[in-house]
């Protein structure tokens, strides 16, 4: 059990802002911190890896204190027990991959677990290669193993996709899920990629200007339970393209790209890249057996 | 989307699936949904929903008479405006409950010879109204 | 011909730059990463020498190594070191005089590494000592060695410090740009070009060669 309880006030380029936040995380949880930038969500896993101070707050890891501004405790980045992948990875670049790797070694601790990691992330092809000639999943792969070498039981993914394109990122998910189960880690997602949040996490925290305004599941947080109609997907805006008196909707839904007819009201309040929900009746769609 | 503000007046279930009659200002809607009062807690009777279609559902008939067509969710309306397309056309109609747009083809227009200031009926499927909250 | 100001400058200048390089490395990390209010003013007395007439700095120099006053009483009572007209009292003014040519470069260096490094090395468990000797300075080498060669170079071409705090003693102050000066002042112009010519020539070489480093020509070419 994680319990995260943290007060700062935050200088954002939007002004000033007071992060407070009270979190509960489950041992083997996956949670995501979801909010729009600048809403806070980088500053809460900063603070929890100690790489900034709140002036107020409480963590405590499976009932070991990391932080307690009441009497004073307030472990060093160094002491804090956890795996943080960086949105820019933060590999070396003077060190090849397997030297990344096993400078994350602790004193003493055998060389086996590199061996481990090399084998799990499927690094074998590119160990002796440096960071500058991998691609970005390749590099997030290598950044993801790194963090694992030291067996942390509490993982944060700081937007760990955001740069990689579709296919990739669907794989680096299924990277993810895999470590999730297979160190039986408890961890916590920040992201703004609503496929990517259902996909992968039980749980969400909705951050807003450094509050949170909803927990829950995500799909129903995502799939509005107000409306009736059973045939939903939530995705993203890529084309608006007038066609008569109609518009010609184009949504990207995970991988799936769908066309959605509206009128020249409903189009004049949308944008490329807006995240939307489309809905259906469930009487409507065909179904066919592939 | 079309969108009016209707009350329930009667819930008949079936399994999951449940008829629900309405009514926007006098005019009655039916619609058929995938939820009952246990999974959707505001389907209750009295309860103020949002009553949804899409335009391109909506269908015009002239000279309707009310026992004619199976068709149960009817709107008398009058056309406002036209906005004739190659293909499609968007009709702006006036009715009791306010404003319906409507999207048929443009063959339906010339063919129903349809008019400004025609009196119209306008027709939903009952499985093709959605409620909202 | 006299090797001896020649022989004398290089050696200044190797442990000026040695002495710059222990010192420089914990002065500009700190410059880089410190959020104290005073930095300003430590950026701004590091930068002085950049400005300020090597005359003035030398005069002050002078006054405070003097054995007329206090530190250089000091000095001269209880350490039994005499910096005024020695070796010893021109690596000092060296040092002092080449500190931004180390620090500056090292500190831009510092600077432009993404802070994700350090930080990903803290979470890793290392120490900040650990961090800067193994992430940090392998990543910033070219900003390293750009401070080690202007300092070793602009040692090479100090006059009025070195005039001021060491004067012309043959073979322990009286260094290459010194010499130059006194074979110009006595009419000897053949020397003078001598000196003034191996200086041009090994100053144009060590710049040259951080520019080759530097600007990648050296990896292409060893490729």
């Amino acid at each position: 059990m994680i319990r995260i309880n943290l007060e700062k006030q935050l200088h954002s380029s939007g002004g000033e802002m007071q992060l407070q936040v009270a979190l509960q995380i489950k041992q083997g949880e996956f949670v995501t911190i979801y909010g729009e930038s600048g809403a806070g969500k980088t500053s809460i896993l900063r603070m929890l890896a100690g790489l900034l101070q709140p002036e107020r707050g409480l963590v405590e890891v499976n009932g070991k204190k990391w932080l307690d501004t009441a009497n004073g405790t307030n472990l060093k980045p160094q002491q804090r027990k956890l795996g943080y992948v960086f949105q820019d990875y933060a590999l070396f670049p003077n060190m090849t991959v397997r030297e990344n790797l096993l400078f994350a070694l602790e004193k003493h601790q055998p060389k086996d677990s590199v061996n481990e990691v090399v084998e799990l992330m499927e690094l074998n092809d590119m160990q002796h290669r440096y960071p500058a000639t991998l691609s970005g999943g390749q590099r997030q792969r290598v950044a993801l193993g790194r963090a694992l070498v030291q067996k942390p039981e509490f993982l944060l993914l700081d937007e760990p996709l955001s740069a990689l394109d579709e296919s990739m990122r669907a794989r680096l998910q299924d990277y993810i899920l895999k470590v999730h189960q297979t160190f039986n880690l408890t961890t916590i997602l920040v992201s703004h990629d609503v496929s990517e949040i259902l996909r992968m996490s039980e749980r969400m925290f909705v951050l807003k200007e450094g509050k949170i305004v909803q927990v829950g599941a995500p799909d129903a947080i995502f799939s509005d339970d107000s409306i009736s109609g059973k045939f939903r997907l939530v995705g993203t805006i890529t084309k608006i393209q007038q066609n008569g008196v109609v518009y010609i909707i184009s949504v990207l839904a995970g991988v799936n790209l769908i066309k959605v007819v509206a009128t020249a009201e409903e189009a004049a309040t949308m944008a490329t890249g807006d995240k939307v929900m489309v809905v259906s009746k469930a009487f409507n769609p065909l179904i066919k057996k592939l | 989307m079309n969108s009016f503000t209707g009350e329930i007046t009667a819930i008949e279930q079936e399994e999951s699936l449940s008829l629900i009659s309405l009514r926007v200002g006098e005019t009655p809607f039916t619609t058929i949904v995938i939820d009952t009062p246990d999974t959707a807690p505001y389907l209750r009777v009295g309860n103020t929903v949002q009553v949804l279609f899409k335009e391109s559902e909506v269908l015009i008939g002239k000279d309707i008479n009310n026992n004619s067509i199976s068709l149960q969710n009817k709107i008398a309306c009058t056309i406002k405006a036209i906005e004739q397309g190659k293909l499609l056309s968007k009709l702006e109609l006036e009715s009791n409950i306010g404003p319906v747009v409507s999207i048929i083809t443009t063959n339906a227009v010339e063919q129903l010879q349809l008019k400004v200031a025609n009196v119209v009926m306008a027709m939903v499927k009952t499985n093709e109204i959605m409620l909202a909250e | 011909m006299n090797w001896a100001p020649l022989i004398l400058t290089f050696e200044l200048a190797l442990v000026t730059t040695i002495i710059l390089l222990l010192i420089s490395v914990p002065l500009a990390y700190w410059l880089a990463y410190s959020k104290l209010k005073i930095k300003p003013f430590i950026e701004a007395i590091v930068s002085m020498p950049l400005v300020l007439p090597p005359t003035v700095l030398g005069f002050y120099l002078l006054l405070a190594f003097s054995p007329s006053y206090f530190l250089g009483a000091f000095l001269q009572k209880w350490l039994h070191v005499k910096l005024v007209f020695s070796f010893a009292g021109l690596v000092v003014a060296s040092v002092i005089y080449s500190l931004p040519f180390m620090v500056q470069p090292v500190q831009a260096g510092l600077r432009a590494l993404p802070d994700s490094l350090r930080e990903a090395s803290y979470i890793l468990g290392k120490s900040k000592v650990e961090t800067l000797f193994r992430v940090l300075l392998p990543n910033i080498k070219g900003s390293v060695l750009t401070g080690v060669v202007l300092a070793f170079a602009h040692t090479i071409g100090e006059f009025g410090v070195v005039l001021m705090i060491g004067g012309s003693i043959p073979g322990r102050t009286r260094v290459a740009s010194i010499a130059i000066y006194d074979e110009v002042e006595s009419m000897n112009y053949s020397l003078a070009n001598t000196y003034s010519l191996i200086l041009f020539a090994v100053t144009f070489c060590i710049l040259l060669s951080v520019y080759l480093i530097n600007g990648g020509y050296v990896n292409r070419f060893w490729k």
